[in-house]
C-alpha cells in the first residue's frame, strides 16, 4: 500500500486536469494512479533523454533546449510551449515591475492556466493585458533562424509576430473544445473549471515534483525553474492528451455497445443539455483504466517513419518509448 | 485381333495339305501378338505342359489349345532358328541350295516325328514357315523376302553341317537351348555382320542426328556429373583391371607349342593371310626355305612379332582368340558405356548388401569380366555370354521386388546384351597345336584327293591366321583376305566335311574387316594413311574385297533388299521410345566428352572450393577453330535449308586456309556442342567495332554515330521552383553572413586598440555553383553507372540541404554518414516503389488499350501515383510533412531570412554610424535632417572619445548619462588600415572627389636651375649622391620607404608627431638605404626605381616581421597617402559600401 501511496501523489491534480480535458465524471483511483504512473514514466524518460543530449553537448546539466529538442517534432506542442514561456516571462516582468504582492500570485496562476490551455483570445485575466504592455521576449529555439548567425541583432519592433499564425490546427481544436465546454457553464461552474485549469504537477510543489520525477537520480538535482515549468506544462499536456484519447476510446466503445445492443447509454446523450434534475456530473461513468491503457497503446503506436530504414531488412523494429 | 483365331484355325487346317504355301499373312499377324505379350519362359512352359499332358488325339477338339500349342511351338522354333541363324551367307550354300531344299523338308519332319507322333507334323511344317516372319520381328537383321528357301536351306545346313541331330532327338525341351548355344551357325555370323553394320549405321545416324540436334536443342548440364562419375568409375575399373593384370603375368599359352617337324613353305603355313608387307619376304623365304635353319613355328612367331598392328589379343598359339576377344571386348565396352551399366560395373559391396552373397552364389560384374577377359579366361562365346547373363539374372534374383529400380536397369542391360551378343562370333578357342594337328590330319587326307596342295593345304592354316589377320585386313591390304572366300568359292568340295574353321574364316574375315574398319576409323587413323610398303595400289584390293564381300552376300541371301524394310521396321519399333531416344543418344554419344569436360571443371572446384593450383581452363586454338567452324556450318546449313544433311564428321568441312596454324595443334574432334566449351567461343564483334576498310584501304570510322555526349545536367540539381527558392535562401544566408562578419570586425575593433591584418579574414563566400561532370562520351543509352560520381552528387545535395538548414560548415564525417543514410533511404524508397509497381496485374472489366494499340484486360494493380504514394507511406513520408517542409522550412524560412538580413544590416549601420541610419541619404546628407545636434553644437568631441577636455576624468559622462564611446567612423586611422586591404575596390568606387594635382617634375641636373637658389646646393648634393639621376619625390617612394608625415590630430596639438615604431622603422630604412646606396655606388648602378625596387626587396622582410599596420608594398598602385585621403578611407566602410554589398 505504501507503494501505491507513494505513487498516488497527484490524484487531485490529475482529476482536475482530466476534468479540464473533458472528463466530466469522477475517475477512479486506479485510473488516476495509472495515469500518474504513465506520466511519471514519461517524465523520467524525458529526463533521461535530456541528460543524454546534455552529455552529448558536453554539459553536465540539462537545459531547456534539451527538453524542447525532445518534442521538436510536435510543432503544435512546441508552439504552445513557446507561448507558455513567453507569457511566463511577461508575468515575471510584470511582477517585477509592479510589486503588487498577493495579486501577482493569482495573476501568475491564472496566466499559467490560460496558457496551458493555449487560451489567448478568451482574455479571462489581466495577464494578456499586462503582456501587451510588457515587451514579450521571443523564445528562440535552437533551430530557428537567429541561431544561423553568430551575431544577434536586436529585435526590431516592427517585425510582425507570427506566433498566432503558427498555432496550428491541433491547438485551435483544443481551444475550441475548451470553449465548447465552458459555453454553458454557470459562474460557479466556471470558477471551478478555472480552478481546475490551474492544476499543475509543479506549481508550488517543486520539491514534491523533483522527488517524484527522480531528479537527482536521473540528472542533477538542481534543475532550473524553467525546466520545472516546462515539465509542468508537458505533464499537463500528457494528461490532457491521454484523457482525450481515452475519452475517444470510451466513446467508440459506447457506440459499439449501443449498436451491438449493449446496455443503453442514454445518459450520455442527456448530459449535453443538462436539465434541472439531472444527476450531478460526477455520476457520469468515468473512463476506466482499460480506456487509458488503450489510449496509451494508441499513442505509443509506432509510425512508418521510425521503421523506414528497417524496410527490406530482417531486423526487428524495437521502438523506443514515445513521448505523448 | 478377335478375328485372329477364327482366321487361323481353318488356315492351319488347310495348310496341312499345301504346307509350303509361301504367303501366309494372317498367320504372321496372328503370331506376332502372343510374342509380344507373353514371355518366353511362360510360352515354353506352356508348351511343355501341353506337350506332356495331352494326348495326340485331342487335337481335333481342342482347336484353341492347338493354336496355343502351335504358337508356343513356333516360338520355341523361332528361338531355335534364331540360335541356328540362317546359313544364308555362305557361298557354299549356293551350291547345296537345291539339295537342301529337299532335305530341309525332310529334316523337320524327321525330327518332329521322333517325340511327337503323327498329327503334329503338318502343323509343324507350316510353322516352320511362320517363324521366318517371326524371326524378322525378333531379329531385325534377318533379311529375307523369301523365307521359304533360305530358311529351309539354313535349316538344312544346320542339320547337315552340324553333327548334332542326335542331340536334337533327345528331347524337345532341351533341344533349343543346346542348339542355340552349341552350334556355331554361319548364318548367325553373317547376320551378326549385318547387325553390326546396321548398328553402326544406326549409331552413326543417331550421332549425326544428335549432332544436328545439338545445335538446335539445349541440353542441360545436369547429367554431366553422372557422366563424369560414370566415366571415372569406368576408368578406375580399367585401371584396376590393368593393375591386377600386370600383377600376374598373362598366362598366355606357351609359345613353344610343339612345332611341326616338317618344313612346309612358309607362305603356306602360317603367314598367308598375315601381311602383304611381308609377302615378298615370305616368298623369298619360301624360295630358299631349305637354306633357312628354323622350324616353321619359329619362323611364324618371328614374323608375327615383326608384324605390326596386331591386336593385343593376338596369340599365335590360340586359334580364334583374337577375333573372339576382340568382339567380346567390344561388346563389353559397349555395355559398359551404357547409361544403366553403372550398378553393374563393380562387385557388389558386402557392406551395401550384407546378404548378397548368401542369395547370390555366383556373383558376377562387368569389372570381373574385364579381368577375366584380360586374363584370357574365356574359351568361347558361350562362357562369355553366360557370365554376362549371370550379371543380369543375379540382379533380378536379388532384387526380387518388381518395382526395384535396379531391375529396370538389369532388364535394360539384358536387352542390350541380347542385341549385342550376336556380334560375337561363335568361336571356341583352340590350341594351335590342336588345330594344326587337325589340319595335318585333314591335309593328309585331302592333299591326295585334291592334289592341289596350294589351295587345300593352305586354306585351314590361312583361316586360322585369317582370324588374326583382320588387323591387317581392315586396312585394305588384303589380297589375303580376299583369298579365303575365293578359296571357298572355288572349293565347294570340303563342305561335306566338318569345315567349321573355313566357315568361320570366311565369315570372320568379313566381319573382322568390318570390326577393324570400325576400330580403325574410330581411332581416327585412316587405314590408308599408313600404307604398308607393299601395298602400292591400296584401292585395288579394297575394291576387290568389297566386291567379294558384296557378292557373297548377294549370292547367299539374295535378300539385301529387305534390309530396308526391316530397318524401317526397327525404326518403327523404336518410335515408341522416340521421345527418350534423342536424349539417350545424346547421352551416349557425348558421354565421354561431357565427362571429360565436367572432370576438367570439377578439378577446379574440388572439395567445394576453388583450387587455385589447378590449371585454368584456357581457350585453345583448336577449340576456337572448332567453334568458328561450327558457326560457319550452322550458317551454311541455315542457308541451304535442312535438306542437306550435315556431314557426320565436322572435321571434314574444315575450310582451307583459315590459319596457318591449322593442324599444328592436335585437333581432336569432340561430340559436344559449343556451349560446352564456352571459353573457346569467340564473341561476335558488334558492327560498330568491326574493322572495316573502304576500297582504298582506309579504315572507316564506325564509332562516331554511336557515340554521344552525356547530356548536361544529369548530376546537377534540376531547375525547379523549390530549388530556386532554396538557392535564394542560401544566397540570402551568405549575404547576411557577410554582414555578420563585418559586424564582428567592427565589434572587435571596438574592443581592441590594435588590429592586425590577420584578424580580418574577409568573409567572402563564393556563390554556390553546381559543377557538372566533364563532358563524357558514352556509347550506350541509360544512366551512367558510376557510383562514386553519383555519391558525390548526392553528397553535394545533402551538403546544400545542410547549409539550407543553417549549418555554415560541417564535419566531413558527418556529411559522409548522412549521405550514406540518405542513400540507403532512397534505395529503400525506390525498392518499395518497384515492389508496388511490379505487383501482378489484375483483371479489369473494361479492356484498356496498350501502347501498341492492342487491348488488354490486364491493368496494373496500382497506378503510378498510387504506387508512389504507397512507397512514400511505407517509408514514413507523408505528403503533409513534405508540404510542411516546403512551406515552413523553405518558404517561410526565406521570409525570415530576409527579415533577419534587414535586421542585421540595420544593426551594422547602427554600429558604424549611429547618426546615419537608413534615413540618411546615400551620401550621408540625410544625417543632418534630424536634429543633427552634433553638427549644430559641434560636440563631436564626445564622439571622438579622446578625453581631451578631461570630462571623463571628471566623471562627467556618468553624470550626464551620455556615452563617450567613439563613433567608429571617426576612427579613420585604424579603420583605414584595417580595411585598406579588404576594400580596395571600394576605394575605386568612391570616385575621386578632387583631381590629383599634377606631379612635380622630378629634380634633375638639368632643371635644377629652376629651383630656388638656396636649395640648389642641397639638391645638387642630393643629385650627386644619386649619381646625377633625377631625384624621387617622397610620395613616389615605395610606401614602406616613405617618411611618415606628421599629422595634425583634431585636438590641434601635436602630442607625438611620429609614432615610435615608425620612427624606428624609418631609421632602419634609412640605414638600409644608406647601405644600399653605398652598394649601388660601388656597383655603379643606373636608376632610382631600380634602387628603390632593390631596396624594397631588402626591406621587405624586417618590415613584415614588425607587423605594423602599414600599407603593404604590394598595393603600390596609385596608393594615395594614408594621411591625406581620409575621405576615401571613410568611404571604404561607408554606408554606401554597405548598400553596395
Amino acid at each position: 500500500m505504501s507503494d501505491k501511496d507513494k505513487l498516488a501523489k497527484y490524484r487531485t491534480e490529475i482529476q482536475q486536469m482530466m476534468f479540464v480535458s473533458g472528463e466530466t465524471g469522477e475517475p477512479s483511483a486506479e485510473t488516476t494512479t495509472l495515469i500518474e504512473s504513465i506520466v511519471q514514466d514519461q517524465v523520467q524518460h524525458m529526463l533521461r533523454e535530456c541528460s543524454v543530449l546534455a552529455t552529448r553537448r558536453g554539459s553536465r546539466s540539462i537545459s531547456t533546449d534539451d527538453l524542447m529538442m525532445l518534442i521538436r517534432h510536435d510543432r503544435a506542442k512546441i508552439s504552445r510551449l513557446r507561448h507558455f514561456l513567453q507569457w511566463k516571462d511577461v508575468r515575471r516582468s510584470v511582477k517585477d515591475s509592479d510589486d503588487k504582492g498577493g495579486d501577482a500570485g493569482a495573476d501568475v496562476g491564472q496566466g499559467d492556466a490560460d496558457l496551458a490551455a493555449g487560451v489567448v483570445g478568451s482574455g479571462t485575466g489581466p495577464g494578456p493585458e499586462a503582456g501587451k504592455k510588457a515587451k514579450r521576449a521571443k523564445v528562440e529555439l535552437v533551430w530557428e533562424v537567429p541561431s544561423f548567425f553568430n551575431e544577434n541583432p536586436p529585435q526590431m519592433d516592427d517585425v510582425e509576430d507570427e506566433e498566432e499564425e503558427e498555432m496550428n490546427f491541433a491547438t485551435l481544436q483544443r481551444l475550441k473544445n475548451a470553449d465548447e465546454r465552458t459555453k454553458n457553464m454557470t459562474r460557479e461552474e466556471y470558477v471551478h473549471w478555472s480552478d481546475c485549469r490551474q492544476a499543475s504537477f509543479t506549481y508550488r510543489k517543486g520539491k514534491r515534483f523533483k522527488e517524484w520525477a527522480g531528479f537527482g537520480l536521473i540528472t542533477d538535482s538542481k534543475p532550473s525553474d524553467d525546466i520545472i515549468d516546462i515539465l509542468g506544462f508537458l505533464t499537463f499536456e500528457i494528461v490532457q492528451t491521454l484523457t482525450e484519447e481515452a475519452l475517444k476510446v470510451k466513446s467508440a466503445e459506447d457506440l459499439y455497445k449501443k449498436t451491438t445492443g449493449g446496455e443503453p447509454q442514454n445518459r450520455m446523450k442527456r448530459k449535453r443539455e443538462r436539465g434541472l434534475f439531472d444527476p450531478p456530473e460526477e455520476a457520469r461513468e468515468p473512463v476506466q483504466p482499460g480506456h487509458v491503457q488503450e489510449a496509451y497503446r494508441r499513442l505509443q503506436k509506432g509510425s512508418n517513419k521510425s521503421r523506414a530504414m528497417l524496410n527490406f531488412t530482417r531486423n526487428v523494429h524495437r521502438a523506443a518509448l514515445k513521448l505523448i | 485381333m478377335s478375328l485372329a483365331p477364327s482366321i487361323h484355325r481353318p488356315s492351319s487346317r488347310d495348310r496341312q495339305h499345301y504346307a509350303r504355301f509361301p504367303t501366309q499373312p494372317p498367320n504372321a499377324i496372328r503370331l506376332r501378338t502372343p510374342n509380344a505379350t507373353l514371355s518366353d519362359e511362360a510360352m515354353s512352359n506352356g508348351y511343355n505342359h501341353n506337350n506332356l499332358g495331352e494326348g495326340p488325339d485331342t487335337m481335333a477338339e481342342e482347336d484353341h489349345r492347338a493354336a496355343l500349342f502351335r504358337q508356343h511351338y513356333i516360338l520355341t522354333e523361332a528361338r531355335l532358328m534364331e540360335a541356328l541363324g540362317g546359313g544364308s551367307n555362305s557361298d557354299a550354300l549356293d551350291a547345296i541350295d537345291n539339295a537342301m531344299l529337299l532335305s530341309s523338308e525332310v529334316a523337320p519332319a524327321a525330327h518332329d516325328a521322333l517325340p511327337a507322333v503323327t498329327p503334329k507334323k503338318p502343323t509343324r511344317a507350316i510353322d516352320e514357315d511362320d517363324y521366318g516372319d517371326d524371326e524378322d520381328g525378333d531379329e531385325e537383321d534377318d533379311t529375307r523376302t523369301s523365307p521359304l528357301l533360305s530358311k529351309s536351306a539354313s535349316n538344312a545346313i544346320t542339320g547337315a553341317a552340324i553333327d548334332t541331330p542326335s542331340l536334337r532327338i533327345t528331347s524337345l525341351s532341351t533341344k533349343p537351348g543346346i542348339e542355340r548355344i552349341s552350334t556355331p551357325s554361319s548364318e548367325q555370323t553373317k547376320s551378326s555382320d549385318d547387325v553390326r553394320k546396321r548398328l553402326q549405321q544406326d549409331k552413326k545416324a543417331a550421332e549425326d542426328a544428335a549432332k544436328r540436334s545439338f545445335n538446335t536443342l539445349f541440353y542441360t548440364l545436369e547429367s554431366d556429373r553422372d557422366a563424369m562419375l560414370e566415366q571415372q568409375k569406368l576408368d578406375e575399373l580399367d585401371r584396376q583391371v590393368e593393375t591386377e593384370m600386370s600383377g600376374q603375368p598373362p598366362n598366355a599359352p606357351a609359345n613353344g607349342a610343339p612345332a611341326a617337324p616338317q618344313q612346309g613353305t612358309l607362305s603356306t603355313t602360317n603367314l598367308g593371310a598375315s601381311s602383304l608387307t611381308l609377302k615378298h619376304l615370305i616368298a623369298r623365304i619360301d624360295a630358299r626355305r631349305d637354306m633357312v635353319h628354323a622350324s616353321d613355328a619359329q619362323l611364324r612367331s618371328l614374323i608375327s612379332e615383326v608384324r605390326k598392328n596386331r591386336s593385343k589379343w593376338a596369340n599365335e598359339d590360340r586359334v580364334g582368340q583374337e577375333e573372339l576377344y576382340e568382339s567380346m571386348e567390344k561388346v563389353l565396352m559397349e555395355l559398359k558405356a551404357c547409361e544403366h551399366a553403372h550398378p553393374f560395373l563393380q562387385r557388389v559391396n558386402k557392406r551395401e548388401a550384407p546378404d548378397y552373397y548368401i542369395v547370390i552364389k555366383h556373383p558376377m560384374d562387368i569389372g570381373t569380366m574385364m579381368k577375366k577377359l584380360k586374363q584370357l579366361g574365356y574359351k568361347s562365346k558361350k562362357e562369355f555370354v553366360e557370365d554376362l547373363m549371370l550379371i543380369w539374372s543375379n540382379c533380378l534374383k536379388y532384387n526380387a521386388d518388381p518395382a526395384h529400380f535396379l531391375r529396370k536397369k538389369a532388364l535394360y542391360m539384358r536387352k542390350e546384351t541380347e542385341k549385342l551378343v550376336p556380334l560375337i562370333p561363335e568361336i571356341t578357342i583352340r590350341d594351335r597345336a590342336e588345330v594344326e594337328a587337325e589340319e595335318r590330319r585333314r591335309g593328309n587326307g585331302d592333299a591326295d584327293a585334291d592334289g592341289a596342295e596350294d589351295s587345300d593345304d593352305e586354306e585351314p592354316i590361312m583361316a586360322s591366321r585369317g582370324r588374326k589377320a583382320p588387323s591387317k585386313g581392315g586396312k585394305g591390304t588384303s589380297t589375303a583376305r580376299k583369298a579365303p572366300p575365293a578359296g571357298l568359292e572355288g572349293t565347294p568340295g570340303p563342305d561335306g566335311k566338318p569345315a567349321i574353321p573355313s566357315f568361320n574364316n570366311a565369315v570372320f574375315n568379313l566381319k573382322n574387316e568390318f570390326l577393324r574398319a570400325d576400330s580403325e576409323m574410330e581411332g581416327s587413323v585412316n587405314g590408308f594413311s599408313t600404307p604398308p610398303p607393299g601395298t602400292l595400289t591400296p584401292l585395288g584390293p579394297n575394291g576387290h574385297l568389297r566386291n567379294g564381300a558384296h557378292g557373297s552376300q548377294a549370292d547367299v541371301s539374295e535378300a539385301d533388299g529387305t534390309g530396308v524394310s526391316v530397318s524401317a521396321f526397327t525404326l518403327e519399333g523404336e518410335d515408341a521410345e522416340l521421345d527418350d531416344l534423342e536424349f539417350k543418344t545424346w547421352k551416349q554419344v557425348t558421354q565421354k566428352d561431357r565427362a571429360n569436360i565436367a572432370a576438367e571443371r570439377n578439378r577446379l572446384f574440388r572439395d567445394d572450393q576453388l583450387q587455385v593450383d589447378e590449371p585454368a581452363i584456357l581457350r585453345s586454338r583448336a577449340g576456337m577453330r572448332r567453334w568458328l567452324r561450327h558457326r560457319k556450318q550452322a550458317n551454311e546449313e541455315a542457308a541451304m535449308g535442312s535438306s542437306t544433311a550435315l556431314d557426320g564428321k565436322d572435321g571434314i568441312q574444315a575450310t582451307a586456309g583459315e590459319t596457318l596454324a591449322e593442324g599444328i595443334e592436335g585437333e581432336e574432334e569432340r561430340q559436344v556442342p559449343d556451349y560446352y566449351d564456352p571459353v573457346c567461343a569467340i564473341p561476335d564483334i558488334s558492327e560498330r567495332l568491326q574493322w572495316i576498310e573502304d576500297s582504298e584501304g582506309h579504315v572507316i570510322q564506325q564509332v562516331e554515330e554511336y557515340m554521344r555526349i552525356v547530356p548536361k545536367g544529369q548530376f546537377t540539381m534540376p531547375d525547379s521552383t523549390l530549388a530556386k527558392k532554396m538557392e535564394a535562401n542560401m544566397r540570402q544566408m551568405q549575404e547576411t553572413r557577410k554582414i555578420c562578419a563585418k559586424i564582428g570586425i567592427v565589434k572587435q575593433m571596438q574592443i581592441q586598440s590594435q588590429m592586425y591584418k590577420s584578424q580580418f579574414q574577409k568573409y567572402d563566400p563564393p556563390s554556390f555553383m553546381e559543377a557538372d561532370i566533364d563532358p563524357i562520351v558514352v556509347s550506350e543509352d541509360g544512366p551512367i553507372m558510376s557510383p562514386y560520381v553519383c555519391r558525390a552528387a548526392m553528397q553535394r545535395s545533402v551538403g546544400k540541404i545542410f547549409y539550407h538548414a543553417g549549418f555554415e560548415e560541417f564535419q566531413p564525417s558527418a556529411l559522409e554518414a548522412i549521405t550514406d543514410i540518405a542513400g540507403q533511404f532512397f534505395q529503400k524508397l525506390v525498392q518499395s516503389l518497384g515492389i508496388y509497381r511490379e505487383t501482378p496485374k489484375m483483371k479489369s472489366d473494361t479492356p484498356v488499350p496498350v501502347e501498341n494499340g492492342a487491348m488488354t484486360n490486364w491493368i496494373p494493380r496500382f497506378t503510378q501515383e498510387e504506387a508512389a504514394l504507397h512507397a512514400l507511406h511505407a517509408n514514413g513520408v507523408d505528403l503533409e510533412s513534405l508540404d510542411t517542409y516546403v512551406k515552413e522550412d523553405v518558404e517561410r524560412l526565406g521570409t525570415k531570412l530576409s527579415g533577419m538580413h534587414d535586421r542585421m544590416r540595420a544593426h551594422y549601420a547602427d554600429l558604424l554610424r549611429p547618426a546615419l541610419d537608413s534615413t540618411a541619404g546615400a551620401d550621408g546628407a540625410g544625417a543632418f535632417n534630424d536634429g543633427s545636434e552634433q553638427f549644430v553644437g559641434g560636440d563631436f568631441a564626445e564622439d571622438i572619445g579622446e578625453d581631451f577636455f578631461g570630462f571623463r576624468e571628471l566623471g562627467l559622462d556618468k553624470e550626464f548619462g551620455v556615452s563617450f564611446s567613439v563613433p567608429l567612423h571617426l576612427l579613420q586611422n585604424r579603420m583605414h588600415s584595417a580595411y585598406a586591404a579588404q576594400n580596395t575596390n571600394n576605394v575605386a568606387t568612391t570616385g575621386v572627389l578632387m583631381e590629383e594635382p599634377p606631379k612635380f617634375e622630378p629634380v634633375t641636373i638639368h632643371n635644377i636651375t629652376n629651383e630656388i637658389g638656396l636649395v640648389q646646393e642641397w639638391f645638387l648634393s642630393k643629385l650627386h649622391d644619386n649619381n646625377n639621376e633625377s631625384l624621387v619625390e617622397d610620395d613616389d617612394l615605395p610606401p614602406k620607404q616613405r617618411f611618415p608625415k606628421p599629422r595634425l590630430p583634431p585636438t590641434g596639438k601635436i602630442s607625438s608627431p611620429r609614432k615610435r615604431p615608425l620612427r624606428e622603422q624609418q631609421q632602419m630604412a634609412r640605414k638600409k638605404r644608406k647601405l644600399d646606396e653605398d652598394k649601388e655606388d660601388n656597383a655603379g648602378n643606373e636608376n632610382g626605381p631600380g634602387i628603390n625596387g632593390s631596396m624594397s626587396k631588402g626591406l621587405g622582410k624586417p618590415l613584415g616581421k614588425l607587423k605594423l599596420e602599414m600599407p603593404s608594398q604590394k598595393d603600390s598602385q596609385s596608393v594615395p597617402e594614408p594621411e591625406k585621403d581620409d575621405g576615401s578611407a571613410v568611404g571604404m566602410i561607408s554606408p554606401e559600401s554597405i548598400q553596395a554589398s
